[in-house]
């Protein structure tokens, strides 16, 4: 039978117990695992995005956190090394028991990571290029921030055919899983649009000289080169090749094209004109020569941060840019699924429509993993690097 | 396709030098080392650090690429080599000197930075030089240069035909009274200065790379086997042979064979004539 006089006392412990819980959620923090081949080869973009990545969790946090939950944020270099990137995405998902992984950072470690990461459940942004990495069936939480490499190239392959009006193309690859796999997709893409490139190479990274190459090229009638390689050495020497050779032929494609290495390793600074490189409407001047709000706010953040001195930003913006919206789009997950519960947050970014970011608009859908939209893709001009950012080629 | 074979040639002498600074280790120690290749890389990285980052004349970046391989050759004969051979006659050199190369590959990544970086001029000439150009003659013409000093080295002077006593018979040379230790010691600081020389002659093709090392331990190690272990003009032939078979390689069937016939290459002459092309056989009396 019930007793009246019992009721406050239930009452009193059922508040408690509430109370309890609410604050074990506040002090609950919300782990975000951050794989960053912040050393080896390819550093150069993780460190940037590393810097946009500790601005948001900052900010976040100085704001009280996600729902009163902190941000702790657990970085692991992999050195670029796709099988540390393995042990480490392990080692975040099964023993740190991280609510979130970012990364990996380059596409061969996530070939390796992503499933590892998908096994565990845990929910994985990816800022990997390549199309294998994301699939809404083999691994359901991976959703992708960057463009696609098929956007890249589509970009390229625009500028080409429809703004120069050029369509004798010339594509040379790396012999790296990265150059083969695009030096591929992008002949498909070229033959789908009617085109049949009329010279395709494969060359080693390290070759020292790509004269050969580009000559046969010139013979074969190419009117354009579209070089798909992320390796800045090799791309230097293209470019070398290309100003010894005296040939002012158009150069179109990856976005290592405008990396600002590139500028030191040629022979002389005219070698890089009239080179175009797939890249982003986030970090375009338009043609007030301004950069969109969001960008221009979120450098003047993080300025001081990344240009000692307060100076010009010497990096490519673009990676700062998304590492800050990576932790942002987990504040919208976190907010939009009421806490860290992996399938609610699933549910939550598959109905993610126009999440606006700084690097781009996001919508994910439960059968399209791709965040990135095509508009936000634009032809840059290479040797227009200023500030981190670019101007548009036309 | 001329351009090719004269870069083929150019890729090659930097295979040969980084063979002849392994046949220097190898004819006092007996130790293939995993560093070899990382020698010609401090070369490049030191001779690019002082000539184009400290504004120093080239004969000071010289210096500098030689002396910091010197440097890191002593460093590997004190760390990865001495207390090694002393315990075990076990092939752990290898493990050692491959953590030495990491480490010191590692340490100039975090230091120099991973992108490659820009070699300076170093004789004033115009870039529309072509196949005349500095970049390709200049480690040509050390490669042969080296190959030819260490000959004149081994024959003419004391020091040399210690060397070849060590490299005969260390225990017999011992016996006669010869400081193995001291010896083995110099020719790991004279290795290190050879490599050192080769990055440098070759920076301007190379750049000035910290993840060219192990590229250069394997393809030296292919030129060596490939010429025969302890002939300085096998591993001349040898650095040649591969960096032409690479470029040809690349030039008719494209990058994607290249390292699946370099190494094919090492297969067939290992299976032809194991002792190399220009190699001595093994002869053991019973």
């Amino acid at each position: 039978m019930f007793h009246l006089s019992r009721l406050p006392r239930k009452l009193a412990a059922s508040l408690a117990l509430a109370c309890i819980a609410t604050l074990a959620q506040a002090n609950d923090v919300i782990r975000i695992g951050w794989l960053s081949s912040l050393t080896g080869p390819l550093s150069s973009a993780a460190q940037a995005e590393n810097q946009g990545v500790q601005l948001a969790v900052a900010e976040i946090n100085a704001a009280g956190g996600i729902n009163g939950r902190k941000l702790e944020l657990l970085t692991r270099d992999t050195a670029g090394d796709p099988t540390k990137a393995v042990n480490l995405a392990q080692q975040l998902a099964f023993s740190e028991k991280v609510h979130f992984i970012i990364g990996p950072v380059n596409s061969g470690e996530g070939l390796g990571a992503t499933p590892v990461i998908a096994r565990a459940g845990v929910p994985n942004l990816v800022i990997g290029a390549l199309e294998e990495l994301t699939d809404p069936v083999k691994y359901p939480r991976a959703f992708r921030l960057i463009n696609t490499n098929r956007q890249w190239i589509s970009t390229a392959n625009n500028y080409a055919l429809k703004t120069l009006k050029r369509s004798r193309i010339a594509l040379i690859g790396d012999t790296t899983g990265y150059g083969t796999a695009s030096a591929k997709t992008a002949t498909e893409m070229l033959e789908a649009a009617g085109v049949k490139p009329v010279y395709t190479v494969l060359v080693d990274p390290n070759k020292t000289d790509l004269t050969d190459e580009l000559a046969k090229a010139r013979a074969a009638g190419a009117d354009v080169i579209m070089p798909w390689s992320a390796a800045t050495g090799l791309v230097g020497r293209l470019l070398n090749a290309r100003g010894d050779m005296g040939w002012n032929v158009p150069v179109v494609g990856h976005t290592a094209l405008m990396a600002p290495q590139i500028r030191k390793l040629l022979n002389k600074p005219e070698y890089w004109e009239n080179v175009v490189a797939a890249g982003y409407a986030s970090t375009t001047f338009g043609a007030d020569g301004k950069l969109p709000p969001a960008t221009a706010a979120l450098m003047e953040k993080v300025r001081s941060r990344i240009a000692p001195g307060g100076g010009e930003i010497e990096l490519l913006f673009w990676w700062v840019a998304m590492g800050y919206d990576c932790v942002k789009v987990i504040e919208h997950a976190v907010k939009a699924a009421g806490g860290t519960d992996p399938a609610a947050i699933q549910k939550a970014l598959e109905n993610t429509r126009e999440l606006r970011g700084v690097f781009a608009n996001y919508s994910w859908s439960p059968t399209d993993r791709n965040g990135f939209p095509d508009g936000d893709m634009v032809p840059n001009i290479a040797n227009t690097l200023r500030d981190g950012a670019f101007k548009l080629a036309r | 396709m001329l351009s090719a074979l004269v870069a083929g040639l150019a890729t090659g002498a930097v295979f040969a030098a980084t063979a002849l600074a392994y046949n220097v280790m190898f004819s006092t120690s007996k130790v293939l080392s995993v560093t070899t290749g990382h020698l010609p890389m401090l070369g490049g990285v030191a001779g690019a650090y002082v000539i184009a980052g400290l504004g120093l004349p080239w004969w000071l970046g010289l210096l500098a690429a030689m002396g910091t391989g010197a440097l890191f050759g002593l460093l590997t004969e004190l760390v990865a080599i001495r207390r090694v051979l002393a315990r075990s006659d076990e092939h752990l050199w290898l493990l050692s000197t491959l953590a030495l190369a990491t480490m010191v590959q590692q340490a100039v990544g975090l230091w120099w930075g991973t992108e490659p970086r820009p070699f300076p001029r170093l004789i004033p000439q115009d870039f529309s030089a072509g196949l005349a150009d500095q970049k390709f003659w200049l480690p040509i013409a050390l490669a042969v240069a080296m190959a030819g000093g260490l000959e004149l080295f081994y024959s003419r002077t004391m020091a040399g035909k210690l060397f070849v006593a060590m490299s005969e018979d260390a225990f017999a040379a011992r016996a006669r009274g010869i400081p193995t230790d001291r010896i083995r010691v110099a020719s790991y600081a004279l290795a290190g200065a050879l490599g050192g020389l080769a990055g440098f002659a070759a920076g301007q093709l190379t750049f000035a790379y910290f993840a060219l090392g192990l590229t250069l331990t394997l393809n030296g190690f292919i030129a060596l086997a490939v010429g025969g272990l302890g002939s300085n003009v096998g591993a001349l032939i040898g650095g040649f042979a591969l960096g032409l078979l690479n470029a040809l390689a690349s030039y008719w069937f494209g990058g994607e064979y290249q390292q699946t016939i370099a190494v094919g290459l090492l297969m067939v002459v290992l299976l032809v004539k194991p002792e190399g092309l220009l190699g001595s056989k093994q002869v053991r009396p019973v």
